[in-house]
């Protein structure tokens, strides 16, 4: 028997855990079992169907506690080793933009976006944290300088090379593993 | 508040109750919620991450029951997590002493 409801649930968990590279076809499998054994078990206290599957979903916990649960416990180290890269190549770019022989602003703003880019395809979940980890210290340091905040402009490079890639990513697990 | 104060000990908590024998994780969840009598009552989805990531470590492991009804994830205790257990058993024995000794229960 399959509950509307709690299909609809299992959909918006999927999507969500997907969304952060997270799904994984038997984690879903597992808890679809988990939630349809708990309306059995809410039938069987002559429940009716609608009161089984609202226990069972409340006692599961909402998809945003779930997610964030699945985020917590899967924190690895490859996460955090992507971080330290995109935090000393964004340290570099600085360095390399302070130098007054320096003078080529459309190879850094493509280094930018490729390293941001290329650590969301490797696996990093947070596009926004690795654009901010490569693409703060150029601006931080103007400002400090020179207090010209247009200089926070230059994010959007790292902004877009770490969204592209990680839907690249995204689109590469979707043809591997179709939802 | 609850919840809080159990973060730390779930995986004691689970290795204890996984030590009795291999259980899926509906029946894990609903003896934590019995032998506690209802004290530990999480949001049962919570408690599939922490059983994951206990497997990750290799402190668990699992296979999958195909000659029920329902397909069915069996987690057992490998011998790491036995030894685990024994360890966070240990030093659970010592933080409770002390702080019932403190509290004066």
């Amino acid at each position: 028997m399959k509950e509307r409801r709690i299909q609809a649930y299992l959909r918006k968990l999927e999507r969500h855990l997907w969304l952060r590279g997270l799904a994984e076809q038997n984690d879903l499998a597992e808890i679809e079992n988990h939630l349809l054994e708990a309306v059995e078990r809410g039938l069987g206290q002559a429940l009716s169907l609608e009161e089984a599957e609202t226990q069972a979903l409340q006692r599961f916990g909402s998809v945003k506690i779930v997610v964030s649960t699945f985020e917590k416990q899967r924190k690895d180290v490859m996460q955090n080793i992507l971080l330290a890269v995109a935090v000393l190549a964004g340290l570099f770019s600085a360095y390399v933009d302070s130098r007054p022989t320096w003078d080529d602003t459309g190879i850094l703003a493509g280094g930018l976006l490729m390293i941001s880019g290329l650590l969301t395809l490797l696996g990093h979940r947070k596009p926004w944290l690795i654009a901010l980890a490569v693409g703060i210290w150029i601006p931080l340091h103007d400002i400090y300088l020179s207090h010209d905040f247009r200089m926070l402009l230059v994010l959007l490079f790292p902004l877009v090379g770490a969204y592209g890639g990680w839907l690249v990513r995204l689109g590469i697990r979707k043809t591997l593993h179709p939802a | 508040m609850i919840g809080e104060a159990l973060k730390g000990h779930l995986d004691l908590l689970l290795l204890a109750i996984l030590a009795e024998g291999p259980a899926h994780g509906y029946a894990v969840i609903e003896s934590l919620r019995n032998r506690s009598n209802g004290t530990f009552d999480l949001p049962e989805g919570t408690i599939y991450p922490a059983l994951h990531r206990l497997e990750n470590q290799g402190l668990l492991c699992s296979s999958w029951l195909e000659d029920s009804p329902r397909r069915k994830r069996i987690y057992q205790l490998t011998p790491k997590g036995q030894q685990m257990l024994a360890r966070r058993q240990a030093e659970w024995k010592t933080f409770s002493k002390a702080i019932n000794a403190t509290v004066g229960i």
